[in-house]
């Protein structure tokens, strides 16, 4: 028998991330189906997961311009959630290869799931680089093509409000947020969050209620 | 939506997201009682979005297929039901109830 290699191999590594590659497919084909049936055009659907490559931001700016808001408060909504990649890009940027610019282009293939993959393959604090690289091409690639095929599908199925497809917005933020409260602080932050929303929705602009949640929720982090 | 606008949509929400996952190889290090506070933001958002999504401008519940969705599909959630089950199952309670009761 001979030693265990030191480095994972690629086979291993894609052998453990192929249950999540097929959820974000379906994630990637049901992304693609709900912005088709909320009137963005289905090449901005496809560009937009090939450049933004996060499904709950993607999802919440979806959610936001479905609901009639504006594209400044759809792009606040999705790129505020976004910012929780600011702490995985730290914790990841040791791990990987090369120079400045070319660790900030590979922190691209960061998402949830990338970086629960590489954090999970590595020792403590110490995420594994070449998990984070490939798990991340595999669910980028899945994502983009799932979207792909719920564009293509999007218009084969009809009046999206008689599917209840407009309900799948707020449906699929509940189910997002449902695993997020696991401890008293986040619960602290979504009912803050709920309650300087509703207060301010009535005397602001759209927009201004998303952004009052945010600081409320960072305020309240621990 | 217009091209235009939604290629304002894409790369603007596309630039924000490469600049927040850069920052960590650009910047200097930041310490890290400000990254962990960034745990707070999607709660809080979420939240936020649902309770939106379910009121009028008025601030109070909006009655209309989109709570029934919501309750399901936290229902199904809190029993660790995946993602995709949960938003199906959503849009097919407001769906049904639309179908048979004609409600908004």
């Amino acid at each position: 028998m001979t030693a265990m290699p030191a480095v994972r191999s690629t086979h291993r590594i894609l052998a453990a991330a192929s249950p999540i590659a097929i959820a974000v497919f379906v994630f990637g084909v049901s992304f693609g189906v709900l912005a088709i049936a909320a009137h963005l055009p289905a090449w901005s659907v496809v560009l937009m997961s090939a450049l933004v490559f996060a499904g709950s931001a993607q999802f919440a700016a979806l959610g936001v311009v479905a609901a009639g808001g504006g594209v400044l408060t759809a792009v606040l909504a999705g790129a505020l959630l976004n910012l929780r990649f600011v702490a995985t890009g730290i914790a990841i940027a040791g791990s990987l290869p090369g120079g400045r610019l070319l660790r900030a282009l590979l922190a691209q293939l960061s998402i949830d799931e990338s970086y629960a993959m590489s954090a999970r393959a590595g020792p403590p604090g110490r995420p594994d680089g070449r998990t984070l690289l490939i798990t991340g091409a595999l669910l980028y690639g899945v994502w983009v093509v799932g979207t792909l095929i719920g564009a293509v599908l999007g218009p084969v199925l009809g009046d999206p409000k008689r599917l209840g497809l407009d309900a799948a917005f707020p449906a699929g933020f509940v189910a997002l947020l449902w695993p997020m409260l696991g401890g008293r602080h986040a619960i602290r932050c979504a009912v803050a969050g709920v309650a300087v929303a509703l207060a301010l929705a009535p005397v602001t602009p759209p927009g201004v209620p998303l952004a009052g949640a945010a600081i409320v929720g960072l305020w309240l982090a621990r | 939506m217009a091209g235009p606008l939604a290629l304002l949509l894409v790369l603007g929400l596309a630039g924000l997201s490469f600049l927040m996952r850069a920052a960590g190889s650009l910047l200097p290090p930041l310490p890290p009682s400000v990254t962990q506070r960034t745990s707070g933001l999607a709660p809080a958002l979420l939240a936020a979005l649902v309770a939106i999504q379910l009121t009028g401008r008025n601030g109070l519940v909006h009655l209309d297929v989109k709570l029934p969705a919501v309750l399901l599909a936290a229902a199904l959630a809190a029993f660790r039901a995946p993602f995709i089950v949960c938003v199906i199952a959503g849009a097919l309670v407001a769906a049904l109830l639309r179908a048979l009761f004609h409600l908004s």
